[in-house]
């Protein structure tokens, strides 16, 4: 195994099994992920930022250098070549993904074991509303309450209306996803339709790439 | 049939009672809604109760159950017996009642499902007359009345219990554990008067006229596809329906990949994936499609079986649809033409 | 049925979703995506209660894998053993390539409503199949065989995408040379070697002769090629409730419980797979 952040050692020329977390935020991330698709024979996407570009991405909505000032002053380069930080599965194709922030170990598992196998990612792709119906969770958007569930991919188990707080679309968008009946949805239970965008972008301000 | 009359004071004597054999489950309040629960105190119990989020099916077909635990290198099943011990579910509706006995069509048959069966037999099934909430439709039906399926079936007089006994474990039951008398002709008068009051409080009704002929004849009306652009396709409708019964099975395996277990888990005809083959050919790709096969099955795919709708009512997934699709506006649009 | 298939089928009802071992005895590569599958169930109990006819399916279980439907290739006559020709599509059926000749898997069933192959004895036969639609009808094919004198004429339509992907080639190269079948095989993209019919296998239809007052039909081949089909048989003048076809769905539980198989009013795994076109014209959305 090999552990980039604890270890400064080179990293190997050759992978079985990658499993690569977070978003590509420099050019030397990016030349990092092609080399590694190139010699590894399964890529595994792992947690929000690198399958969806999570919270980094949203750094990259608007004017990204001006944030990068905001934060770091003016002039400065903290990381050499930084680029608008990107989900790996936007760079790369990858065999199985595992979004959620944080992801579920029992999913993780699941994944590594089908990987083992030689069977295709089965990542769940409907929305979240099933499972949460099941869970007997009391719907916060009956209550005139934001939650992103209807348009989340499913597979959390929908742990966060369970502990009673709203999806926040941590897993990404499902590609089921029927965003202009979502936006009616809201407008139907008194919210803003502009509200589910917005919310969205938390996890997924970088849809637009990875869809 | 065999009747009885409790006071309605000594009720929480027959739950008390029944808890000394049985896991009883009865509806409880969570928040502002109900859910059913185990519950050892009667005064948890809220038999005033509209309706539940979750039907009872989940106590026959759980949403996430084991069928088998097995070994991989000689493909050898471990273990595949049914674990069911006896409970007696408190306080069902006629609807959700009616619902079981559309879901033992489908368990039982050529093929019997042990899972679902066993568990039913193991289960005494004790109902209480309801008054219809703003979303109950099964009046529509007629599954507002239940005549078997049940064990006793407790009719609210006011101050006391009309109780059917239909099984001889039911009046067992009620000889062991509450105390109660024989009917009079007052009690049967009072009876009358109360269920007549209760078919007469319905406020849906809905124009079933003819319906599997206009599934067949409006098949590519553009009625649904308007229902397929409002449908999230989330199917919360399926998991809250009481007589929903499509599953899929998974194979989850242990660590060390040497054995595992065969899981089934509910699932929903409204899912992308639902009726896609291994080689790419999906045969329901259009939402519209999907919303559609959910109607056709259950009121002309299930009645060409078994002589019966496969709905009873009660009006779950008009109220946990976040799309407001509802069987009446979908059986109102299928009349008329227009979706409202 | 013996006593011991009397027992031996009250424990496979005890648990319908129960798979039985079963050793694979023999692998035939077909083609470069087809493998045929040679299987025995272990328990003899089990194996003498597996009785079939052609057209019905069995669920292909391996643990840890899942399970998937797949259609009997051989004849009921074939006694302890089944043929399973597999397509490398999916989790399941990639698992079972990479199965080798001994190894054991799971196989519950056989389930569903196969051919009429009594009500088809007396009369002539016209096969027609696409792809590895050929597979269940091969099933028919081996069984009409062992019955030959009892039926009329039995002409075989098939078509493939191209000459390497015809499905067991090496039996239509020994019946071409034979009586027993009329059969023409057509490809749409032939190679330089192949010397049969080029095109759709509707064109093949120009060939032959039909009697219609004395011919039923089947038909197995992917979804897009029923209906062309259905069109030729009716303008010879088929009927309507002679023409079988048998589809493909998703069969995942197979006795008509988990729904996945639904098409129209009815459920592919117990009401059919095969169905005549009568009841499949009255099955929405199935042609």
């Amino acid at each position: 195994m090999y552990w980039q952040l604890t270890s400064s050692g080179h990293l190997p020329d050759e992978y079985d099994v990658a499993v690569i977390e977070g978003a590509a935020t420099t050019g030397e991330h990016i030349e990092t992920l092609r080399k590694v698709r190139e010699t590894a024979a399964v890529v595994i996407a792992l947690g929000t930022c690198a399958v969806t570009g999570g919270i980094p991405a949203l750094a990259g909505t608007l004017d990204y250098d001006a944030r990068y000032g905001v934060v770091y002053g003016d002039g400065i380069a903290v990381a050499r070549g930084r680029q608008v930080p990107v989900p790996v599965t936007s760079v790369i194709a990858v065999d199985y993904q595992v979004p959620g922030c944080p992801i579920d170990p029992a999913e993780f598992v699941k994944v590594l074991s089908r990987a083992l196998m030689g069977l295709k990612d089965a990542i769940p792709v409907d929305p979240m509303c099933a499972i949460c119906k099941t869970e007997e969770n009391i719907c916060f958007l009956d209550q005139g309450k934001a939650c992103l569930g209807l348009v989340t991919r499913t597979g959390c188990g929908a742990k966060c209306v369970s502990l009673s707080r709203p999806c926040t679309g941590c897993r990404g968008l499902s590609p089921e996803a029927n965003l202009p009946a979502a936006r009616r949805v809201y407008a139907d239970k008194g919210l803003d339709p502009a509200e589910l965008d917005r919310l969205f972008d938390l996890y997924n301000a970088a849809r637009e790439v990875v869809l | 049939m065999f009747f009885r009359v409790i006071d309605k004071a000594r009720l929480p004597d027959l739950v008390k009672g029944l808890a000394t054999e049985y896991e009883v489950i009865a509806p409880i309040a969570k928040g502002e809604q109900f859910v059913y629960a185990a519950v050892t105190d009667p005064a948890d119990m809220r038999l005033d109760y509209d309706t539940t989020l979750l039907p009872p099916k989940r106590f026959f077909f759980p949403s996430e159950e084991t069928l088998m635990r097995f070994r991989v290198a000689d493909n050898e099943v471990l273990d595949d017996e049914v674990y069911a011990a006896p409970r007696v579910l408190f306080g069902l509706h006629p609807c959700d009642i009616n619902a079981l006995l559309l879901m033992d069509n489908v368990f039982s048959g050529k093929y019997e499902d042990p899972y679902y069966l066993r568990r039913r037999e193991q289960t005494l099934l004790i109902g209480i007359s309801c008054t219809p909430s703003e979303t109950c439709f099964c009046n529509v039906w007629d599954t507002n009345e239940v005549h078997w399926g049940f064990d006793v079936f407790l009719t609210d007089l006011g101050d006391r219990y009309f109780a059917s006994c239909r099984t001889v474990k039911g009046a067992e039951i009620l000889d062991r554990f509450v105390e109660n008398r024989q009917v009079t002709d007052q009690d049967t008068t009072d009876f009358q008067s109360v269920v007549h009051g209760f078919k007469n409080s319905f406020k849906r009704v809905a124009d079933t006229t003819q319906l599997p002929v206009l599934l067949d004849a409006k098949f590519d009306s553009p009625i649904w596809d308007e229902f397929g652009d409002r449908c999230l396709s989330c199917g919360a409708c399926s998991m809250v329906c009481p007589t929903c019964y499509c599953f899929d099975v998974e194979d989850r395996l242990e660590p060390d990949q040497k054995s595992g277990v065969r899981v089934r888990t509910w699932d929903s005809c409204q899912f992308k994936e639902f009726a896609a083959v291994a080689h790419g050919q999906n045969f329901r790709e259009s939402r519209a499609s999907r919303v559609k096969y959910r109607y056709y099955h259950k009121q002309w795919g299930y009645l060409s079986k078994f002589e019966r709708v496969l709905c009873v009512g009660c009006g779950r997934c008009a109220r946990a649809c976040p799309a407001g699709i509802t069987p009446e506006n979908v059986i109102a649009a299928l009349q008329t033409g227009e979706v409202r | 049925m013996t006593a011991i298939q009397e027992s031996a089928q009250r424990d496979i009802e005890a648990n319908p979703y129960r798979p039985w071992p079963a050793r694979i005895t023999s692998i035939t590569d077909l083609t470069d995506k087809e493998k045929l599958f040679e299987l025995r169930l272990i328990d003899e109990d089990v194996r003498e209660a597996f009785q079939f006819e052609s057209g019905q399916f069995v669920e292909l279980s391996i643990f840890g894998v899942g399970e998937a439907p797949v259609s009997i290739s051989s004849a009921p006559s074939k006694q302890g053993f089944i043929e399973l020709c597999i397509r490398e599509a999916g989790d399941v059926t990639g698992a079972m390539h990479r199965k080798k000749c001994g190894d054991v898997v799971g196989l519950r069933g056989p389930y569903g409503r196969g051919f009429p192959f009594t009500e088809m004895k007396g009369h002539d036969v016209l096969l027609v199949a696409g792809g590895l639609g050929i597979a269940p009808l091969k099933s028919l094919i081996n069984h009409i065989h062992d019955d030959r004198h009892e039926f009329g004429k039995v002409t075989i339509l098939y078509g493939a995408k191209s000459p390497a992907e015809v499905l067991f080639r090496y039996q239509f190269d020994m019946w071409q040379h034979r009586d027993d079948f009329d059969l023409i095989l057509t490809v749409d993209q032939p190679d330089e070697t192949w010397t049969g019919e080029t095109g759709l296998v509707t064109r093949l239809f120009d060939k032959i002769d039909v009697d219609p007052a004395n011919t039923y039909g089947a038909i197995c081949g992917p979804p897009v090629m029923y209906k062309y089909v259905i069109e030729e048989m009716r303008k010879k003048d088929m009927d309507v409730d002679r023409i079988y076809v048998s589809f493909e769905r998703r069969m995942k539980c197979g006795v008509g419980k988990c729904g996945h198989c639904g098409v129209g009013h009815q459920y592919t795994c117990v009401d059919g797979p095969v169905f005549n076109y009568w009841e499949a014209m009255n099955l929405q959305g199935a042609i």
